[in-house]
Parts: C-alpha cells; structure tokens; sequence
C-alpha cells in the first residue's frame, strides 16, 4: 500500500517508516505537522494516511482537524489517527463524518505489530476501527446502570467488537460461533439498547459510541 | 482595588437596598455622636497638655476614634457588604515615651479621624435627602387615599405643597410618587457609592493593601510558573521518553514476529534488538535529566551537596562555598538551587569559564551570591534571563540584585528572607 505518515516525533516517525518498509508497503511522504499532511494527502492521494493528533504548533489537536478536513474534502479517503491518550471526544468528532475508511487508535497498539497492521489494512478497505482500549474505557465510564447492565456478558463481549468496527464476520470468527448466532445477538443487543437496527457496520460504531457516552 | 463607578445605577437587590438605606440611618446617627465625642477629647486633651493627663486624653480620644472607625468597618460589612479587612493594631514599642509616640501618631487612628469627621456633613445630608426623598415618594403615592380621606375643602397635604383640585389630579400625585420611590434606591445606591469610596481610602490601612497586592500579583506568578512547569514536564516526557519506548516496542514485535516465522532471518533480528536497546537507553537517559529538572536528587542533602555535584557534572568551573548556619526550608533550598543553576549558566556562558558561588545566612537572610570576571554588562532586561530569575525570587519576597560594569566583574546577589 502506499502511505503518508505524519508525525512530529522524529524516533517515531523513523520507527514507522522502517516497519511498513519491512512489511512491504511504501511511505510516499512522511511529513511533522498538519500543513505538510495536508499537502502531501492532496497530492500523492495515498491508500491510507497515518496521522498523530498532536503536532505542533500547539500540539493539541492539529492533526484531528486536518484528517477531518481531508474526509471531507474527498469522502473515503483513508485516515487512520493515533492518540496517546483516550480521548473519547476525539475519537466522537472523527467518526461523526463520513463513515467508513477512519480508525482511531493508540500509540501503544504499535507494539502489537501485526494487529496494527491489520488495522491499517481494514482503514485502507473502508471500514471503521476502534482501538478496544477506548471501547474498553467508554464501557468503564458508562458504570453498571442501565440497559447496558441487562445484557448478558456474552452481549457486552459482542457489542465491544461492534464497537472496534468489527464486522458480523470477523466477530463470528473471534468469538468461535457461527454467523447466525451472531446476527441473532447483534438484534438482540440493539434491540435492549433501544437502537435503531442498523446493516451498515460503520455506521454502527457511531452509534454504539454515541450510545456508550452520553 | 480601585472602585468602579456602579456599573449598574441600579442596587443588586431589594436586600441591598435595605440594608443600604439601614446603613444611612445608623451611620447618618452615629456621625454626630462620634464626632461630638472627639471634639470634646480633643479640646480637653490640648487643654490638658501641660499635664500628662492631656496626653492621656489625646491618647483616648485616638482610641476611640479608632474604634469608631472599626465599627463603621463593620457595619459596611454587615449592611454595605463590603468586607475590608482590620487594620493591623498600632506598633507598639516598650517604654513611655516610645507608647505615645505610638498612639499618637498612629495613623490609622489619624484616618479615622478624617473619615468621622468628613463623614458627619455627608452623613447628615445623606440621611436628610434620602429621607425627605423618600418620604415625599410616600406621600405622593398614597395621595388619591389621603385625598379621599381629608375633607371636602382641604385637599392639599401639609408637606410638599402636595395639592390637587380633583380626584384625578392626585393620581398624577400618585404617578410622580411611584417614580420617585422607583428611583429611591437607585439614589440611595449612589450616595453609598460615595461612602464606599471613602471606607476604602480611609478606612483600610494602606500598607495592609500595598501587602496584599503585592501577594495577589506574586501568586499569580507562583501559579503561572507552576502550571507552565508542568507543561513543560508532559511535553517532555511525551516527546523524550515516551517517544523512546513506543519505538522501542515497536522494534520487539517485529523481532517477536521475525522469531515466530517459519524462516528467522537472524540479522534482521539482530539489528532489531540492537535498536531497542539504544532506544531503551536513550529513555533512561531523557528520565534521569527529567528527573534532576524537576527536583535533582543531591538537593535532599543540602545546598552544598548539591550545587557542588550540579557544578562538577555540568562542567561548570565554580568554586562552591556554602557557610549556613542552619538548613534552611527546603522551599528556599529549590529556589536557591535553580537560581544558582541559571547564574552559574550564564557565567560559564558570558563571564570568563570561571565564577565563584557563595550561600550564606546572615541577619535572618539567605543570601546567594554569584561573582565571576567576564566581560560585564549584564543588567536586568524585562523578559531576559535576570528578570526571570527576579520573578521567581519575589513569591518567596526576594530580590536580586545586579553590579556588572563594563570590563566585569560581575556580581549577582539574591537575598531571600529566612522564616522564624
């Protein structure tokens, strides 16, 4: 695949560089703040941008903007966003566009070499990703009260891989039952939540996040 | 603490008004009463000099002036809700003559003196306009009643010319009262403006007010070098040592990965680990300066300690000399520590290599004293480096000082005072 990498960090930056090398795929441009990104998406229109939220000037959220700029400018542009930290809120603005081909994930998930590079792969395809860290924090912050205390453990595993992006497939696969069963619980689980029943699996993170934090 | 002219004409609220009003009553009492008191201590006092009973009189009457003036305090606080706070008592020093001097020349009895007595024609006419104001509101208001009330041919009322032919002609009575007791308040409001003003000049002593600016303005300060040190902290830990360790992560999964496949291609491996392992010791490294940037580990065991080891591992040429009676509070310690840190920079950057440090404490003072033989010059330039450290020395009330002519040397004093 061919890749733009925007990072101020230079340690870091060179690390990603020489992991997608080693793996194959090529850095067309790896830029250090939100402008150069900009530049570098318009012109080389890569398969998938990977972009660090804070870069300077005020290191705050300047690489959020940009890759929420850039899906707008051009829907289905593929940007994968890194955070240090869970900021669920960041994590809500990026997904509030279009869906599909965004993922929000953390530094950390870089050590996990190959999940990372899965994730990449599924951003670049189109679909939606969420680190399980974030998904985790979001189920913590909700607390026990509710309807999400109704279903049954089975159902918040579930509902956590629907979180991530995961589709019907890949969560069958994950947690070893069949493709119906896990139609059956998706149903059910929108059905206790009070969710509109939604096919589209990116449009169904947005909504469970939307769910898990108000 | 300058007054602002009422933003708004209008009090905040009924209660305000009551008790402003309440507060033109007393007070607009009080006046005459305190005054008389103190004219007659006065005169009987200077009448009296000759004998030191005159003194004593004198001594009374500023007493009780300033209690007067206390209670005036109090009474702005309950009713105007303008809390001020005490003076502080009068510096007394043993010995008879010194406690006259004391009381007599007591200043902040003297202001209270000039607050009575400018307050008694302003409270009188207070009391009389706000009082006649309102009462003629109340007249006129409750007219088309009293109209009602008095006989066929006397209609007018005895104050105010108040005076209506008709039934209906008093309901313009009525009207012009409702404006006026509407804008009762309001005119109450603003000649307790006038009082506030004078409370705050006169009533608060001044010195009590310089102390508590200058504590305003140096907490600001204390916080905003707080806050920006901490900043400074988590950028440093997130772009030095985090950076550091996320690489080096990175690198171990990939070795992982290449020692899981079918095929381990050693070198590549090799090289991997060979990374990681830079990357790990270059964390170390961004931790340990870190770590002395925000509190260095040789300060536990005094100035002398550490400001020899901060010399000797900066490179720094210094001779430290540190001649303290006692250890003083290790708040000071910190500030002294990175006052001498910055100067000791600066010398081996603008003096000639060499500087000599001394710390001592004499006459309750913690002096740090910086001298080297550089080209002089420096003087204390708003936002450069001296200044900084000026800054940072006045939360703890210090100051520096700066002797730097031209062809050196150059000496720089900062002298903090030691509690207790």
């Amino acid at each position: 695949m061919r890749i733009v990498i925007a990072e101020d960090s230079a340690i870091l930056r060179q690390g990603l560089v020489e992991l997608l090398g080693l793996r194959g795929h090529q850095v067309v441009e790896a830029v250090k703040n939100a402008d150069d990104l900009r530049a570098a998406v318009r012109e080389h229109r890569p398969d998938v941008s990977i972009v660090d939220i804070r870069m300077p000037p005020t290191h705050t959220d300047e690489g959020l903007r940009a890759a929420i700029e850039l899906r707008a400018e051009r829907p289905g542009c593929a940007i994968l966003v890194f955070s240090q930290y869970v900021e669920t809120n960041y994590a809500k603005q990026l997904l509030a566009g279009e869906a599909g081909a965004v993922g929000y994930l953390l530094k950390d998930r870089v050590a996990e070499v190959s999940d990372f590079l899965t994730a990449l792969e599924r951003v670049a395809a189109g679909e939606t990703v969420l680190d399980p860290e974030v998904v985790r924090q979001l189920f913590a912050a909700t607390g026990h009260a509710g309807p999400l205390a109704e279903l049954t453990p089975r159902e918040r595993e579930i509902l956590g891989l629907m979180a991530q992006g995961r589709s019907n497939s890949a969560i069958a696969a994950e947690t070893f039952l069949s493709a119906g069963s896990v139609e059956k619980y998706v149903t059910s689980i929108f059905g206790k939540l009070g969710l509109p029943p939604s096919d589209e699996d990116n449009r169904r993170v947005l909504a469970v996040l939307r769910y898990l934090d108000s | 603490m300058n007054p602002a002219f009422p933003r708004a004409l209008w009090p905040a609220s009924g209660r305000q008004t009551l008790g402003e009003a309440l507060w033109i009553v007393v007070t607009g009492l009080l006046a005459p009463v305190a005054v008389v008191l103190l004219l007659a201590g006065t005169v009987l006092g200077l009448a009296l000099t000759p004998v030191l009973l005159g003194f004593l009189v004198l001594v009374g009457m500023l007493r009780v002036a300033r209690g007067f003036g206390g209670v005036h305090r109090r009474l702005a606080g309950r009713l105007l809700g303008l809390p001020l706070p005490p003076p502080g008592p009068a510096g007394l020093e043993p010995g008879l003559w010194n406690w006259l001097v004391a009381r007599l020349g007591d200043r902040m009895a003297w202001r209270s003196v000039a607050y009575l007595l400018l307050r008694l024609p302003l409270g009188l006419i207070m009391l009389f306009a706000s009082g006649a104001l309102g009462f003629f509101g109340l007249a006129s208001f409750s007219y088309p009643i009293t109209w009602l009330m008095r006989g066929p041919y006397h209609h007018g009322l005895p104050v105010y010319n108040i005076d209506s032919q008709s039934w209906a002609g008093s309901l313009v009575w009525c009207a012009g009262g409702a404006l006026v007791l509407l804008v009762w308040p309001a005119f109450v409001h603003v000649f307790t403006w006038a009082d506030r003003l004078l409370l705050r000049a006169l009533v608060v002593d001044p010195q009590l007010r310089e102390r508590v600016r200058f504590l305003e303005e140096t907490r600001a300060t204390a916080l905003d070098d707080a806050a920006e040190q901490l900043r400074r902290i988590e950028r440093d830990l997130h772009d030095g040592a985090q950076a550091q360790l996320v690489a080096m992560a990175m690198k171990l999964g990939l070795a992982k990965e290449e020692l899981a496949a079918g095929e381990i291609d050693l070198d590549q491996v090799r090289a991997l680990v060979d990374a990681a392992h830079a990357n790990a010791k270059q964390a170390l490294v961004e931790l340990r300066d870190l770590a002395r940037g925000i509190h260095p580990a040789a300060l536990d065991k005094g100035l002398s300690t550490a400001l020899s080891t901060l010399a000797s591992s900066a490179g720094f040429a210094a001779t430290v000399s540190v001649e303290l009676s006692r250890r003083p509070p290790p708040s000071l310690e910190t500030i002294v520590y990175f006052a001498a840190a910055e100067l000791m920079t600066n010398a081996s950057k603008h003096g000639a290599g060499r500087c000599a440090v001394l710390v001592d404490d004499r006459e309750e003072t913690l002096q740090l004293t910086v001298i080297d033989h550089g080209a002089g010059g420096a003087e204390i330039v708003p936002g450069g480096g001296l200044a900084g450290i000026a800054e940072r020395l006045r939360p703890a009330d210090g100051e520096l000082t700066v002797s730097s002519p031209r062809g050196g040397p150059t000496v720089v004093a900062a002298v903090l005072p030691l509690p207790g």
